[in-house]
């Protein structure tokens, strides 16, 4: 029964991933994260969506030191405090350091980088063999 | 008892070719690697083949050609002159001869290293696949070897670490032993697999992978350093980066890279960042060890 159960968890959970990897390689990142467009609540949440995923997979991005579930963090409290200025706190070798964007670029960023790691899994499917000499790379 | 000695033969040999099955596709990727760099700087004539954006002076000044087999453990000073000339200047006074004999203190000083490793010249022999453990890295094996004496395990990138690897390292080259990885099963085959398609994956914001800069990108510049070629790049390892101000493993240098390839970087010694180093280091079968040494 538990080996039942157990099975029936592990291929929900394989569904779930193979649903969001769909899901994200379909999306134009250009639309769905245009914070003029959409408004920053709704572009947070797609990142919100996303991140979690590309966390799992080990496919999140981080950029200049600040990983992009930092990115998240500090643009909704932002979004929620309603200052056009995210202030985002992170640790780099050991130390305390903080990093200024403007709130839309910010949650223009997390969502398109939430996006784009997931979708790059997907590509890379197709892609890595054409970079292998003996194989699909040629020269 | 004749019986006996053919059945055991006979085994012996099917063994031997399935494991010779499980690397065959191993062997034609290092193969193919190989055939690829020898070309790649085989002549200046074919140079702009592969360095469409290298200025013309550049190729014909400080590139040497006609570059085989186990100078690529050089890495990029086995092509770049001018960085051979400046690496020469520092090995004759080498920066990590005292973390070597720091690190045969640690050995000597351990009862459980000593156990787990009795001969120290086993550098070329990691990483390993381990039936129930995947693959085991060196850094792998001595922290495993720590747990298991109820010791507290070290930092995968430096220190006490790199200290002991250097001086098995350092033991290995010292008996001329080469890099010696074994793909003997289907789950090792497996690992390679996944670690193969991970190094030519691209990944992170800056969509590179790893193939980007260390297969089609090696020989090029970014800025003013030369990228190095994979075929051979551990052999070195672990290695003294002026960068670093010191001696790092192969994890720490690893994790440096996907951070600059923009993502957030695996952890040392987790099950990605094992299987790629199996790849890599798989591809540089049969090279000797030439660690520690020293990289900018």
């Amino acid at each position: 029964m538990k080996k039942i159960i157990l099975t029936l968890a592990a291929v929900s959970v394989s569904f779930a991933t193979a649903s969001l990897l769909e899901e994200a390689a379909k999306l134009d990142v250009k639309k769905v994260c245009d914070v003029k467009a959409n408004g920053l609540e709704k572009v947070i949440a797609t990142a919100e969506k996303f991140n979690p995923e590309a966390i799992k997979l080990g496919v999140e991005f981080k950029r200049l030191g600040v990983k992009n579930r930092e990115y998240i963090k500090y643009t909704k409290e932002a979004i929620k405090a309603k200052k056009k200025e995210t202030v985002i706190k992170y640790k780099s070798k050991g130390k305390e350091k903080t990093k200024k964007f403007a709130t839309d670029y910010a949650a223009w960023r997390a969502c398109t980088f939430a996006i784009r790691g997931l979708q790059q899994k997907v590509e890379a499917e197709k892609t890595w063999r054409l970079a292998v000499p003996g194989d699909g790379f040629k020269y | 008892m004749k019986k006996k000695i053919i059945a055991s033969l006979l085994v012996g040999s099917i063994a031997a070719l399935s494991a010779s099955e499980f690397s065959a596709q191993a062997d034609k990727d290092r193969k193919a690697m190989q055939e690829y760099f020898e070309k790649k700087f085989a002549d200046r004539k074919t140079a702009s083949t592969y360095f469409p954006y290298t200025p013309k002076e550049e190729l014909d000044k400080n590139f040497k050609w006609g570059i085989k087999g186990d100078e690529f453990r050089l890495g990029s000073y086995a092509f770049n002159k001018s960085g051979r000339e400046q690496y020469e200047e520092i090995v004759e006074m080498p920066p990590y001869e005292d973390a070597i004999d720091e690190g045969k203190e640690i050995y000597e000083n351990s009862k459980a290293i000593k156990k787990c490793f009795p001969d120290p010249a086993i550098a070329g022999e990691y990483p390993k696949f381990i039936k129930d453990k995947g693959v085991v890295t060196l850094t792998g094996a001595i922290n495993n070897c720590l747990k298991s004496n109820g010791e507290k395990t070290w930092n995968s990138k430096k220190g006490k670490m790199a200290k002991l690897e250097a001086y098995f390292a350092a033991a290995s080259k010292e008996k001329g032993k080469k890099i010696h990885i074994v793909i003997d099963s289907k789950e090792a085959q497996e690992a390679y697999n996944r670690g193969k398609k991970e190094y030519y994956s691209q990944r992170g914001y800056l969509k590179l992978s790893c193939a980007s800069c260390h297969v089609q990108g090696a020989g090029q510049r970014v800025r003013n350093e030369y990228m190095s070629p994979l075929f051979g790049q551990v052999t070195h390892f672990p290695v003294y980066r002026l960068k670093w101000e010191g001696l790092g493993t192969l994890e720490r240098r690893l994790e440096g890279c996907n951070k600059d390839q923009g993502e957030n970087p695996h952890k040392p010694e987790s099950k990605w960042m094992n299987e790629l180093a199996y790849f890599m280091a798989y591809m540089s079968n049969g090279m000797p060890v030439d660690g520690p040494d020293v990289r900018k």
